[in-house]
């Protein structure tokens, strides 16, 4: 189980901006495995859309490797990243840029249209992504007739289309209310328990990030810290304080009716 | 899902923009199409111009060679109220005694055109009108050198038109047919005096009486063909034959035996012409000379003069020739223009239109690229784009043009008419590029289909670069 899907060594990156150089990031090392789901957090300018924007293959590192299901990805020319990008990244937006003037299943089927598979297969993979997400019936939408949460939920059946080794959430719930964002949130963790999906989600939001399965805070270029989410909790499946089964979705253990929470310097509240 | 039904897609989702764009880059079409189309009506225009006036100065040279010996003699015509007045004939049949020039009178065989009602020509070509005593005849008959002498009474009927010149009124006829009385003897066998060109029946013979040969359009005038009876003054005749036109001919004239034509008009003992045959070329002005002497009262023209005037014709001619040509010059430099800047405006406007599409679009793009998309799939959406918008537009254009074309080229080109001036005032053809048909060819149309593809292509180029070149980072957080 310990197999990297992303590793990250000595991962720098310098902007020039007029004379002045900016370190967005330096000397980062990360490794995420297989089934992961991983929560970045940090404030404004901590780099974290720099490191996302690094692992998404939409930027190139000043220093340092990205290996990305094994192959170094810095050393690709523009041409392959696209190939890259398409293949082995899932992309979630905060504004979920689905194409407005397609419909959901037609959105979905975007991503495999540029691996050419046959128009059939997309046809019905499409449709078996969108039941997964929760939107059977809702195929010949488009974006406008879709709320909110509604049209990240197509958004991530697009992301998934191409069976990717890692999804890139982008403040996946940034732009949505209280009860979307729990909703949305609660698909990605069951997408990771359910399917063994590789996350990657980067988050303003504690909440948010807190059902995630590690957190790592970036701070000035740098990962300054991490913890574990309260994800890992319900990922084995058993209550931290009694050892009694619980449920994913479940907030508090039914055995022995404590609150369940991530372990850090949070706890005990 | 292909890239071209998401071009037609992202059209169709702005309806109000796709109208507005393919209105304005159909206008520019149009013109582009109507131009070339006005231009071809401009070059055919002339063409046909020149190919008419040319034969017709050939058919006439060919005509006066023949008859180098052949003088005709008129009496010069008189004013109103003074000189000859000429028995009343008919309620319509009119000695035309116009003021100025003479009544233009086609006659064979020199014709200075065939317009019925129309001023000019003067002496050149015409058969005099007015009557002269018949006694004439033996007086030219007896000058040395003549070797024939043949009288004909020429009478144009038609309706009298009141128009005012000058300060005064004027009566002028506007001729419906020309009536030709030739002495049918033995005479009309030796000497050319008779339409050769023998369409249907046959012609006039020696001795005929109460038959008439007929033109085409007296054929259409009357409603008859060979074998018919005519009507003619309260006259009845047969219709022996019908003559075509050769050159500037009589067109208007029927031929009757001179005595026929005489006691019909009530001419009986005149004539309005005498054609003179001389004995040889060398003797012509001679012979011309003395019957100026013995009558200076007639009009003397030799086939000598009539090639002068000919020459004079063909000079016309060439001016106007050249004319045509600089005026096709600088139709075509316009056209060059016009089409350069219909272009050039077709062009900016998928340009911009494409450019602004595609900041409009960042997102999209960015996304797209973000999942997979390569520079290429994004290129070739935004110029398919382009390349549909042109094409739509340019059917739009086509159908414009295809009832708008002359009033679009008329208005752009230069439009002028050509005149050629043949003798005296006589307009012997006229062409105007502005009422030239202007029509679309379905080469023209698949060259303005071609043309506006490229079009797009080239004016959505650069949009399209761009769109593929927008970092795919930038659809991230781009608002």
């Amino acid at each position: 189980m310990n197999e990297a899907v992303l590793k990250l060594e000595n991962l720098s990156k310098t902007y020039t901006l007029g004379k002045r150089n900016v370190q967005a990031l330096s000397n980062v090392n990360l490794q995420v495995n297989k089934g992961e789901f991983v929560a970045i957090m940090g404030p404004s300018g901590s780099g974290k859309t720099t490191l996302l924007n690094i692992l998404g293959c939409l930027d190139k590192p000043t220093a340092g490797l990205v290996l990305l299901d094994g192959v170094d990805v810095t050393s690709l020319p523009e041409k392959e990243l696209y190939k890259i990008r398409g293949s082995k990244i899932g992309f979630v937006f905060q504004t979920f840029n689905l194409l407005p003037y397609l419909n959901a299943r037609e959105n979905v089927e975007l991503p495999m249209e540029s691996l050419k598979v046959p128009k059939d297969e997309r046809k019905r993979r499409a449709g078996e992504l969108l039941a997964m997400v929760g939107l059977s019936g809702r195929e010949e939408h488009r974006p406008q007739r879709l709320s909110a949460g509604e049209q990240q939920r197509v958004a991530i059946a697009r992301a998934l289309a191409n069976n990717p080794a890692l999804i890139l959430a982008d403040e996946p719930t940034g732009n949505l209310d209280a009860k979307n964002k729990y909703e949305i949130v609660k698909l990605l963790a069951n997408l990771n328990i359910n399917q063994g999906t590789t996350i990657i989600m980067v988050t303003h939001d504690s909440n948010v990030a807190s059902q995630a399965e590690r957190l790592l805070f970036l701070n000035d270029g740098k990962i300054t810290r991490e913890k574990q989410g309260l994800h890992l909790v319900k990922k084995k499946l058993m209550c931290p304080y009694c050892g009694g089964k619980i449920q994913a979705e479940d907030t508090m253990c039914p055995s022995c009716r404590k609150k369940l929470k991530y372990q850090g310097e949070e706890d005990g509240d | 899902m292909g890239v071209l039904s998401r071009a037609i897609r992202n059209i169709s989702r702005r309806k109000i923009r796709a109208l507005l764009v393919i209105i304005a880059l159909g206008f520019c079409m149009a013109i582009m199409v109507s131009i070339p189309a006005g231009v071809t009506a401009n070059q055919e225009s002339t063409l046909a111009l020149t190919q008419n006036l040319g034969s017709v100065i050939t058919q006439t040279e060919a005509t006066i060679n023949q008859t180098l010996t052949q003088i005709e003699c008129t009496l010069a015509p008189s004013f109103e109220g003074f000189g000859f007045a000429p028995p009343s004939s008919g309620s319509s049949g009119n000695m035309a005694q116009p003021p100025i020039g003479g009544n233009f009178t086609p006659s064979r065989p020199f014709g200075g055109g065939n317009i019925p009602g129309q001023f000019g020509g003067g002496q050149f070509g015409s058969r005099g009108t007015t009557p002269m005593n018949e006694s004439l005849y033996y007086d030219i008959s007896s000058i040395e050198g003549v070797v024939a002498v043949v009288p004909t009474l020429t009478v144009s009927q038609g309706t009298n038109q009141t128009m005012e010149m000058f300060g005064r009124s004027f009566t002028r006829l506007v001729v419906d047919y020309v009536i030709e009385g030739v002495p049918l003897t033995s005479v009309i066998d030796e000497y050319p005096i008779l339409p050769t060109n023998i369409t249907a029946g046959r012609n006039l013979q020696a001795g005929d009486s109460g038959v008439v040969l007929i033109s085409a359009n007296n054929s259409a005038f009357f409603g008859v063909g060979v074998g018919d009876t005519i009507e003619i003054l309260g006259q009845t005749f047969l219709v022996v034959g019908i003559h075509g036109s050769t050159g500037v001919e009589d067109q208007l004239t029927l031929y009757m035996n001179l005595s026929d034509a005489q006691s019909l008009t009530g001419n009986v003992g005149y004539i309005t012409g005498l054609t003179v045959f001389a004995e040889s070329s060398a003797v012509v002005s001679d012979v011309a000379s003395a019957i100026s002497e013995l009558h200076p009262e007639l009009t003397v023209v030799t086939g000598q003069q009539r090639l002068q005037q000919l020459e004079a014709m063909r000079r016309n001619y060439e001016t106007a020739l050249a004319n045509a040509e600089s005026t096709l010059a600088q139709t075509q430099g316009t056209a060059v223009q016009v089409t350069i800047v219909a272009v050039a405006a077709a062009s900016l406007i998928v340009l911009f239109v494409m450019l602004y599409t595609v900041r409009e679009r960042t997102r999209e793009i960015g996304t797209l690229k973000a999942i997979g998309f390569s520079d290429w799939t994004v290129m070739s959406q935004f110029m398919l784009e382009g390349v549909l918008l042109s094409l739509v537009a340019s059917v739009v254009g086509i159908a414009v043009a295809s009832f708008a074309a002359p009033t679009l080229s008329g208005l752009l080109l230069p439009t002028v008419t050509q005149q050629v001036n043949m003798g005296r005032g006589v307009t012997a053809a006229t062409a105007s590029t502005g009422t030239a048909s202007v029509t679309l060819t379905p080469e023209l149309v698949l060259m303005a289909l071609g043309g506006a593809a490229l079009l797009g292509a080239l004016g959505s180029l650069y949009p399209a670069w761009r769109a593929a070149r927008t970092r795919p980072a930038e659809a991230m957080r781009y608002e």
